[in-house]
């Protein structure tokens, strides 16, 4: 359409461009022609114009049309697409709104059926309630019968409590055979006691036997004694006897005694005067060893005396002998002096003639020494000539030599010159020349050859001539040396004395240094020798292998660790014991033999802890018997008596009764220091007051209250 | 053992071995013994009922009778005896160690001085038997002199005999070297001496001092 559109479009614009371009020649051609003709014209052109402008326009507007239709048919494609979409949405909506209400539908269906099970439960339950309840009345109904049974019991009660009655004048009775018994008693101990009154007497009769026992071995003793003392004067006699015999020697013994007594005393006096002998000998004695000693010292003196006597001669005659007018001591000591005094001016001359000598001596050794150096430097140039002259010698040997090859060498060569002519001569000539010529550097060599040997030679014997000489030179010198060193000897050896002292005193001081050493040193080997160091380079220490430190140190550790076995064996055992104590016989065995020992004392254990037991599960049983014993009497008691009777505290007891109102109605008790009950006051003895009266106060009797209190409490329970 | 048998028997079965040198060592040799035996019996290092009197040189003197310690004296006074005659014994040692500790309590310390150019020039110089007599009883008093200022030994101890000896010497078959064994600041008391023939025998004892001293 579109298409067909646009072709009619350009079909038309084309139609309308020619039209447009079909009048303008015409326009132009009809320009020229009548103007009326152009107005129609141009009101045709101009209606075509219109014309064609209104049918553009109108194509234009069926052709925005067309689009528009187009668009909106677009636009309807794209609503019914997306209509299309949402139908589909919704369909799939409309499918799981489906398949909820499906999965709805079976839930409810599921609710219903469980609603239907509960309602069958619910049904079931009230069934069984009603079932209970049906139980219930049963049970209720048996409650009564046993209530029925109660009351039936409760006529037993009464029935046993008349019985009671009876056993109590039973006890009665008992009583009274009991305090017939007592009287009985009472007889036995009045016999008892006659019987130990008795007995006193006896035991005193046998107490005064064993005192007349008693004294009987006391009067053994005493017999036994006496005897004794018999034998002893028996013994006594006998001695007596024997001092009698002596006795009767006591005059002889006197006799003797004085005699004895005589010489004592005559040998005291001869003691003393011993004695002083003795002291007199002694006296003289020492009196003879000093005169002895005087002889001597007498003699010595008397020795000495000629002695010096004879040294008097000697000085007397010295005089004479010296011929020098001396007749006094004084003499000879002026002399003396006089000859110190010569001797003295005579050292002096001999120190001031000994320092000339010496400085004479120096200046002659100075001008030997300078002598010595113009000998040697003579000896030189001695040497140097006689060198020269050998020197000038060789020289005048080789001119020479040189003068007589030049003269032989001119004869050859004349005579080669005068052979000349006749021959043809240069060969042979040349080979003479070069044999001459060889010959003349051989022998020039041998020349020189002996003359440096003679040179040689030369020179050593020189040098030997100056040693030689300067050696003489030193043994004169030497020689003159020792002439002169015997003159200064004196001077000299007093020098060297006195370096020698000071050496050998320094030795000496080091000597005594090293003495004092050796002996800190002796002495301290000393004592590590006595503290038992020893020298390893000389000595050695030696002991037995097996000796007895090393022995008793083996034992000591055998015993140590023989301990530390027992030690660990004995813990262990402790804790086995520790352990089975609870374990039983058959554990026991299968530990180790070495516990032999320890089954024994663990049997013993068992047993008497097995004891142990058995004796406890008597008691609990024992226990639980008399608790039950004792709640049986206690319920019977209360079935029988109708009263609760409970120990509240000591001495205290509260009854309740059976037919009691209310929980607290209780009656107080108190047992006395007499042993009497007393009705304590509580709230229910108050409103018991009349009762307490008559049958407690009146009457006297307890048991009495209690009935006449059951008896009111039943007739009101009964009665309400 | 002929060494512990009554004396004059012995005398004269030694004599037969026909050297008065033997028997001059075999003196000393048992004066040594008898010194050491009562040494062990004043310390108490034996029981006291393990000692028995013994007649010697008309003497009455105590001897062990506890057959290990025999054997050991013997054994040691034969070689002494060997080493005493070569002239290689410097010194005989007696040494008590506490077992406890471990520690040298006391040190009986014999030195021996031998001339041994007298050893060739034996001038046969009889003993009475008064001088062998005074000798031991000499010993015997100074060791039990000297048990009056040691110290008490509470803790149970052991003894060992120590011979220093020539360090050239042929060590023999059951014995070793061992250290000297000596106090650590011993309190030091020298004896008497005395001197044989030959020989000069100077004794010292060393102890330990107690921390309470």
């Amino acid at each position: 359409m579109d298409l067909e559109d646009d072709t009619t479009i350009l079909t038309t614009l084309k139609s309308f461009n020619s039209f447009i371009s079909r009048p303008e020649h015409p326009q132009r051609l009809s320009e020229h022609s009548a103007g009326s003709g152009i107005l129609q014209s141009q009101y045709k052109r101009s209606m075509e114009l219109l014309e064609a402008a209104e049918r553009v326009h109108s194509k234009n507007r069926y052709l925005q049309l067309d689009q528009e239709k187009k668009q909106m048919e677009l636009s309807h494609k794209r609503a019914r697409f997306e209509l299309e979409r949402a139908a589909s949405d919704s369909a799939r909506d409309l499918e799981h709104e489906v398949d909820r209400n499906q999965e709805l539908l079976g839930q409810i269906k599921k609710l219903e059926e469980r609603a239907e099970e509960v309602n069958k439960k619910l049904t079931e339950q009230k069934e069984a309630n009603d079932a209970l309840q049906k139980n219930l009345e049963g049970l209720n109904k048996t409650l009564e019968e046993r209530d029925d049974k109660l009351g039936t019991a409760n006529q037993t009660i009464r029935s046993l409590k008349d019985e009671i009655r009876e056993l109590r004048q039973k006890i009665q009775n008992q009583d009274s055979k009991m305090s017939a018994q007592t009287l009985e008693n009472q007889e036995l101990q009045e016999k008892i006691d006659l019987q130990q009154r008795k007995y006193q007497e006896v035991s005193q009769l046998c107490q005064s036997l064993q005192a007349a026992q008693s004294s009987c071995s006391d009067h053994i003793i005493k017999i036994k004694e006496l005897e004794r003392r018999l034998v002893f004067q028996e013994q006594d006699f006998a001695i007596v006897k024997t001092v009698k015999s002596e006795v009767a020697r006591v005059p002889d013994l006197e006799k003797e005694l004085k005699r004895l007594r005589d010489d004592n005393a005559y040998l005291r006096e001869s003691r003393e005067n011993c004695s002083l002998l003795k002291e007199e000998v002694e006296g003289l004695r020492k009196k003879l060893e000093r005169m002895e000693k005087t002889k001597e010292e007498l003699i010595n003196m008397e020795l000495e005396k000629e002695r010096l006597t004879e040294k008097l001669h000697a000085w007397e005659n010295l005089g004479q002998s010296t011929g020098l007018n001396i007749r006094k001591p004084e003499d000879l000591s002026r002399e003396v002096i006089q000859i110190q005094q010569r001797e003295i001016a005579l050292k002096e001359q001999n120190y001031t003639l000994n320092s000339r000598v010496r400085s004479v001596e120096r200046s002659q050794s100075e001008l030997r020494a300078e002598l010595t150096q113009q000998h040697s430097k003579t000896l030189e140039e001695q040497k140097k000539r006689e060198a020269q002259d050998a020197l000038v010698r060789r020289l005048q040997k080789r001119v020479l030599l040189l003068t007589k090859e030049r003269d032989g060498m001119r004869a050859i060569l004349e005579s080669y010159d005068s052979e000349l002519a006749p021959t043809e001569y240069s060969p042979q000539l040349s080979k003479r020349l070069r044999e001459a010529e060889d010959i003349l550097l051989k022998t020039q060599s041998h020349n020189a050859e002996m003359e440096a040997q003679l040179t040689k030679a030369q020179e050593e014997t020189g040098t030997l001539k100056l040693q030689l000489q300067t050696a003489e030179l030193e043994l004169e010198s030497l020689k003159k040396q020792q002439a002169s060193a015997t003159d200064s000897n004196s001077l000299l050896t007093k020098e060297e004395v006195t370096i020698l002292r000071q050496k050998i005193e320094d030795l000496e001081r080091e000597r005594q240094r090293l003495e004092e050493q050796n002996n800190i040193l002796e002495m301290r080997l000393e004592r590590h020798n006595l503290q038992g160091d020893y020298d390893p380079v000389k000595t050695r220490v030696l002991h037995l292998k097996m000796n007895p430190t090393a022995i008793a140190k083996q034992e000591r550790q055998q015993e140590v660790e023989a301990l530390r076995q027992e030690v660990t064996r004995l813990r262990d055992l402790v804790r086995s014991l520790q352990s089975g104590g609870a374990v039983g016989h058959s554990q026991d065995d299968t530990h180790n033999p070495s516990f032999s020992l320890s089954l024994a004392p663990s049997k013993e254990v068992l047993d008497l802890r097995k004891q142990m037991e058995s004796s406890e599960l008597r008691n609990q049983r024992l226990k639980e018997v008399f608790q039950r014993k004792i709640q049986e009497f206690r319920t019977v008691c209360y079935v029988l008596t109708g009263y609760q009777i409970d120990i509240t505290t000591e001495n205290q007891y509260r009854l309740t009764s059976v037919y009691a109102e209310h929980m607290d109605d209780s009656l107080l008790f108190k047992k006395g220091s007499n042993g009497s009950m007393q009705l304590m006051e509580t709230e229910f003895s108050k409103t018991l007051g009349e009762m307490v009266a008559l049958h407690l106060h009146h009457q006297k009797s307890i048991p009495a209250f209690l009935s006449a209190v059951t008896l009111d409490l039943f007739s009101r329970q009964t009665t309400v | 053992v002929c060494a512990w048998h009554p004396c004059p028997s012995t005398e004269t079965a030694l004599g037969s071995s026909d050297n008065l040198e033997h028997r001059r060592k075999d003196r000393q040799v048992r004066l040594a013994a008898f010194g050491i035996n009562s040494i062990l019996y004043q310390r108490g290092i034996y029981p006291p009922e393990t000692f028995t009197r013994v007649t010697h040189y008309d003497l009455s003197l105590l001897l062990t009778t506890d057959p290990k310690l025999k054997s050991y004296l013997t054994n040691v006074v034969s070689q002494l005896k060997e080493w005493l005659f070569e002239c290689t014994v410097q010194k005989l040692v007696l040494v008590i160690t506490c077992l406890e500790t471990n520690e040298v309590l006391e040190r009986w310390q014999f030195d021996i001085e031998c001339d041994k150019s007298a050893k060739e020039s034996s001038a046969p110089r009889e003993k009475s038997i008064k001088t062998i007599q005074h000798e031991i009883r000499s010993v015997i008093r100074q060791i039990t002199a000297t048990v009056t200022f040691l110290p008490l030994l509470e803790t149970p101890c052991a003894f060992d005999l120590l011979v220093y000896t020539d360090k050239d010497l042929v060590v023999p078959d059951k014995w070793e070297e061992s250290g000297p064994q000596t106090i650590d600041q011993p309190e030091e008391v020298r004896l008497h001496s005395f001197t044989t023939s030959i020989h000069k025998v100077n004794s010292m004892v060393a102890y330990k001092k107690t921390e309470s001293a």
